[in-house]
């Protein structure tokens, strides 16, 4: 169930695996260089979804402690590195929405679509790539990219939203103006074909290795 | 709810990993997740599918103070701050008046004319042993150090003496004799030890001949505040 994912996701991960193992001894020089790695990574993706920036400081500067003091429980066996300190960032990220809910976040969201500005605009008056940039970038990782081929327009943005934004299921709902429970389904939907493509295509590689099966070449990175 | 069903199991793992279980929903999801193993699984597999989704977004340097405030939280005495930064050393240099009494007794050899300020030096923190007196002619041309005991020290290792401003890096006065007096070369000297531009008196281990940088290397052994 690892051979999914994006190509360099992998390898950046293994070199942080040592890292994270001394860490875990109480070695601060390699919890150091794991910082000195990953704090970049980890705030960006942070700052997507808590997007006060003195907020987001906060937050990186508990999720490294956190680290330091959970990194003796990492279990590389498990879990790649990289994958395991994504995901206490972004709940921890997703946590602090929590009590900031009442203030208005997203600038965008609330602007009145039926306006003449097209989405253009918005895009520009934004720095940073929108969610759906951001999918389509995660393309270059194959097999991803492939599955995520097979979700609709509106269960990939409703993903994309979710996932990169950390908006919630009302939130998107009022992002795409939709009803709650239909934007509900399309999530729902979404990661379900998602997980079921991934599955498919890893059970396949096990089966016939190296089935050619798509225009951007192989499936799940098997063979070179 | 049976969260031991399989299907469901993976549908609230896939929404909490995705990040739209929230308030209560995922509360009770994690109060869950360490009695029921299927779950953890359920999430580890889907933290595998989409966490590779954020290797695309643009890594965002965070600014330095993060990292100072992570070492401050997590080894607050080896905090990243040099010493002469740190406002807690000054005020933990408290029982310098009983100390100085002490001090002036032995230090009253030679009567000068103009009384000496007298600086002892203790170790830093709370009812740290004197060790050291410095002593400022009245004028402040001389400044003359010598241990209340002798200090035992390793060959590879020599004492620095540091005059440190009440802002900004410490000034070297030079290596003193752990066993003995020394007299601070005039040179060294300014108007400014006693104008106010020191606020104290630093002893740091340093190697043999001093700091090579020329601002302080090792710990600090012995402080004390100036008072004029």
């Amino acid at each position: 169930m690892t051979v999914t994912k994006s190509d360099d996701w992998p390898q950046r991960s293994k070199e942080l695996g040592a890292l994270l193992a001394r860490a875990g001894l109480g070695d601060r020089r390699a919890f150091a260089a794991l910082y000195e790695r990953t704090s970049g990574h980890l705030f960006a993706v942070v700052l997507r979804i808590q997007r006060d920036r003195a907020l987001a400081e906060e937050l990186l500067q508990d999720i490294f402690v956190n680290v330091w003091k959970a990194a003796a429980g990492f279990d590389a066996a498990q879990s790649q590195p990289l994958t395991w300190l994504t995901s206490i960032a972004r709940n921890r990220a997703i946590d602090s929405l929590r009590r900031a809910q009442a203030q208005p976040r997203l600038v965008s969201a609330s602007r009145d679509e039926d306006d003449d500005g097209p989405d253009q605009t918005e895009a520009l008056a934004d720095e940073s790539p929108g969610p759906l940039d951001l999918l389509s970038r995660a393309s270059d990782a194959r097999l991803l990219s492939l599955c995520m081929e097979g979700l609709s327009a509106q269960q990939r943005q409703s993903v994309a939203l979710a996932f990169y934004d950390g908006l919630s299921h009302a939130e998107v709902a009022e992002h795409l103006r939709q009803p709650l429970g239909t934007v509900k389904s399309w999530v729902r939907r979404g990661l379900t074909t998602l997980k079921t493509c991934l599955e498919r295509a890893v059970h396949r590689d096990e089966g016939e290795a190296g089935a050619p099966s798509s225009s951007r070449g192989s499936l799940a990175g098997g063979e070179a | 709810m049976d969260y031991a069903k399989d299907s469901l199991a993976d549908a609230l793992a896939a929404q909490y990993v995705a990040g739209t279980l929230r308030g209560r929903a995922k509360r009770r999801f994690e109060g869950l997740l360490s009695a029921h193993p299927a779950l953890r699984h359920a999430v580890r597999a889907w933290q595998d599918r989409l966490m590779p989704l954020t290797g695309v977004v643009a890594p965002v340097a965070p600014p330095a103070s993060v990292w100072r405030g992570i070492e401050q939280q997590l080894w607050p005495k080896a905090a990243a701050a040099p010493w002469w930064q740190r406002l807690g050393l000054w005020r933990a240099l408290s029982g310098v008046a009983a100390a100085a009494a002490v001090a002036l007794a032995v230090l009253m050899v030679n009567p000068v004319v103009q009384p000496p300020v007298v600086v002892v030096l203790q170790s830093p923190g709370a009812g740290g042993a004197a060790a050291f007196v410095a002593s400022l002619s009245g004028d402040g041309r001389a400044l003359v150090t010598r241990p209340l005991q002798p200090v035992a020290l390793q060959a590879d290792h020599a004492l620095e003496l540091w005059a440190v401003p009440p802002q900004g890096a410490p000034r070297s006065l030079g290596v003193i004799s752990a066993n003995g007096t020394t007299i601070v070369p005039r040179g060294k000297l300014d108007k400014s030890l006693l104008k106010g531009d020191t606020a104290a008196l630093a002893v740091t281990l340093e190697p043999p001949g001093g700091s090579p940088s020329g601002a302080p290397t090792g710990p600090v052994l012995w402080a004390g505040k100036l008072t004029l």
